[in-house]
């Protein structure tokens, strides 16, 4: 079972060294359907952790639970310090911290790109007009894209889509950003330059968890891979340990499969 | 033997292709389109002639058979019926307010569109005599009346209300994007203030309206009351309280399983039950408003759900995890886009209440319809069969209505429909 492979370096997290997210014993069901079996994780600040696995083996629910997109229903979540409980005054306090960013987008159709980034700086963090949309600005420019602030989402390519999505999750100033197959649903040609964003923000140190099939972004950027399969987390390591000398059996299979 | 590319060449550029246009002569086009087959053709020749049999029939009954003196001489009834005489001026001068207000309110529109095509956010359409193409029902229904009343009075008074529309109109264009709010308050209060004038200091209270202006007064309060109430109901129905959700679906039920007449009826001789004592009975006519709200926002709350199962749960995902709450999630993500999706369903629904305000007639109210068979009643006109003449006119003014509101919901449609393409 998992503790087997739960080496030294799978709960001790990387980065600064101390910790940003704790997930002890979490699971989750769907019905009948046990998506998470007991995973624990640490992620510390600063760490750039990269989730993959065949399809349905949860990676996507692991995610989600952490900014309670998903309630887990057994286990503990700690983020930056608070508990993720069902108190909804928690719930928002961790919701600020982390920006999550999907792999269909989901900017908002009816509001330009502008508008899509300063919504929740000025509703939530209650930021005067000006502040927000300078701060917007910044932030296309961040993703190289300021020329495309008054357009609607609809107007854009998928690249230039998910970019904005990056930045409408940065505006609410996250210490945590979570990644959902960023660009599963993306042309090939549009892939690098959402990629080439990301690189940028875990350059920058933000803690980030990337549940992605781009093993060249893990293999260049991130500090552990987690590999999941049913549910379980299965082995984490390193991108040289988990690519040269995987220990587990699946793990090879996988590896086989994608590479 | 190998070719060889001695020069470099600039590469020509090909002319970019446009689709073949075909320029088809009228006698091919009827040749193709109506006698492509022996039995085209005999559709082509029976439809034709009884298209022209009938177009002749109306044309010469409108033009030259109709006694349309039963319509003017009560023209007076069909506009405003039992209106005091005296102050016939407060509706003129309501008109002017609404006119005023509709102007400015539009002026901003236009403004704020100009903007968002000029920015590349929306596409330039419409094409030229958009305005004018736009009022069409409504100038027509104008003319009509105007026809009618063959007073040069009237005549002026709605040509000065068309020139407070456009004076108001042009003030409206310099308003400033940004203060779009303020205008839509302006409109607002305006409209408030139009029925006030009507009603107030000394005024006619709404209970003793009657021909277009109540039919006017029940729709457009009736679609202004219930869409609220139906998007509310609807929200309900999806809500996690199960108290909440069972008394929207209870509601929602109970009204659309059963006509509209009785919910009239209801209203008009039962509503006293359901009020305390103390309370003075309401007019007949604040009855019907409360039934054809009751009603409608039954019907509104059926289509908003299908709007709001439209929005992707993505959506509201993504607002939550940017840390929006429940109610803003709803306000600003869910709503608008829900809305928009049920443009068609929302104004059909609007119409057809429109229209079933005809329906007061039978507690006793006299809106247009009344009006129509009333006025066969009268000793000048008993018994001549004059009532096709006034039906006609009434259907026409429920046509010229109608019209009007499907072709701004198209227009409404295809002005938001920008974000999605």
């Amino acid at each position: 079972m998992t503790e087997a492979t739960l080496t030294a370096d799978a709960t001790a997290a990387r980065g600064t060294g101390e910790p940003m997210i704790v997930m002890e014993g979490v699971d989750k069901w769907f019905g009948d359907f046990q998506a998470l079996k007991g995973v624990d994780l640490v992620v510390g600040k600063q760490e750039v952790v990269v989730v993959c696995g065949p399809s349905g083996s949860g990676k996507s629910t692991l995610i989600r639970c952490i900014n309670r997109l998903e309630k887990h229903d057994k286990g503990r979540i700690v983020v930056d310090g608070i508990d993720l409980s069902d108190d909804v005054r928690n719930i928002q306090e961790i919701r600020r911290e982390v920006g999550i960013v999907f792999q269909q987008f989901n900017l908002f159709p009816h509001m330009t790109v502008l508008e899509n980034i300063t919504l929740a700086p000025r509703h939530v963090r209650r930021w005067p007009k000006a502040k927000a949309r300078e701060k917007a600005m910044e932030l296309l420019e961040r993703v190289q894209i300021p020329e495309q602030a008054g357009k609607y989402p609809g107007q854009l390519s998928g690249g230039q889509q998910q970019r904005v999505a990056i930045a409408r999750a940065l505006a609410m100033e996250p210490k945590i950003m979570l990644f959902d197959e960023p660009t599963s649903a993306l042309d090939p040609e549009m892939i690098k330059e959402v990629l080439d964003a990301m690189v940028d923000l875990a350059e920058s140190g933000m803690t980030m968890i990337v549940v992605t099939h781009e093993m060249g972004f893990a293999r260049a950027v991130c500090d552990r891979i987690v590999f999941m399969a049913d549910g379980e987390i299965v082995e984490v390591g390193p991108p040289e340990h988990f690519f040269e000398n995987p220990q587990e059996e699946r793990t090879k299979q996988f590896l086989s499969q994608i590479l | 033997m190998a070719t060889r590319v001695d020069t470099i060449e600039p590469i020509p550029v090909p002319e970019p292709e446009r689709p073949p246009t075909r320029r088809v002569p009228p006698q091919e086009w009827a040749r193709e389109n109506l006698f492509s087959t022996w039995w085209n053709s005999l559709l082509t020749v029976v439809f034709g002639a009884a298209l022209a049999w009938a177009l002749y029939k109306v044309t010469r009954f409108v033009f030259f058979d109709a006694q349309w003196q039963i319509v003017e001489r009560n023209l007076r009834n069909f506009v405003v019926f039992h209106f005091p005489r005296g102050e016939t001026w407060r509706v003129w001068a309501a008109l002017f307010v609404v006119a005023g207000a509709v102007g400015l309110g539009a002026g901003a529109a236009a403004t704020r569109r100009e903007i968002e095509v000029e920015e590349g956010r929306a596409p330039a359409g419409g094409g030229r005599f958009l305005l004018v193409r736009r009022a069409v029902p409504l100038v027509l229904l104008v003319a009509v009346l105007l026809a009618f009343a063959r007073s040069l009075e009237a005549t002026l008074l709605v040509l000065a209300a068309a020139a407070v529309w456009l004076v108001f109109r042009l003030a409206g264009r310099r308003v400033p994007a940004r203060h779009a709010r303020w205008v839509a308050a302006i409109v607002f209060a305006a409209l408030v203030a139009a029925y006030l004038t009507i009603t107030a200091f000394g005024g006619v209270p709404w209970d003793r309206w009657g021909g277009l202006l109540l039919t006017v007064f029940l729709a457009v309060g009736g679609i202004a009351l219930s869409f609220p109430l139906g998007v509310l109901l609807a929200l309900g129905r999806r809500s996690t309280l199960p108290v909440v959700r069972w008394v929207c679906i209870v509601y929602i039920e109970l009204i659309r399983g059963v006509p509209l007449i009785t919910v009239l009826f209801m209203a008009a001789f039962a509503l006293g039950f359901f009020l305390p004592a103390t309370w003075d009975k309401p007019g007949l006519i604040t009855r019907a408003l409360v039934a054809f709200v009751a009603f409608t926002a039954a019907y509104v709350a059926e289509v908003v759900r299908g709007g709001l199962q439209s929005v992707p749960p993505g959506q509201i995902e993504a607002a939550q995890a940017v840390g929006l709450s429940p109610l803003r999630t709803t306000r600003l993500i869910v709503l608008p886009q829900a809305l928009r999706a049920v443009i068609p369903g929302l104004v059909g629904q609007f119409i057809s209440l429109f229209k079933d305000t005809s329906l007061v007639f039978i507690i006793g109210l006299t809106e247009i319809l009344a009006v129509a068979e009333i006025a066969t009643k009268q000793p000048d006109f008993l018994g001549q069969g004059l009532i096709v003449e006034t039906l006609l006119f009434v259907s026409f003014i429920y046509w010229a209505g109608s019209y009007w509101m499907s072709r701004e919901s198209q227009r409404l449609e295809a002005r938001l429909g920008v974000g999605y393409r």
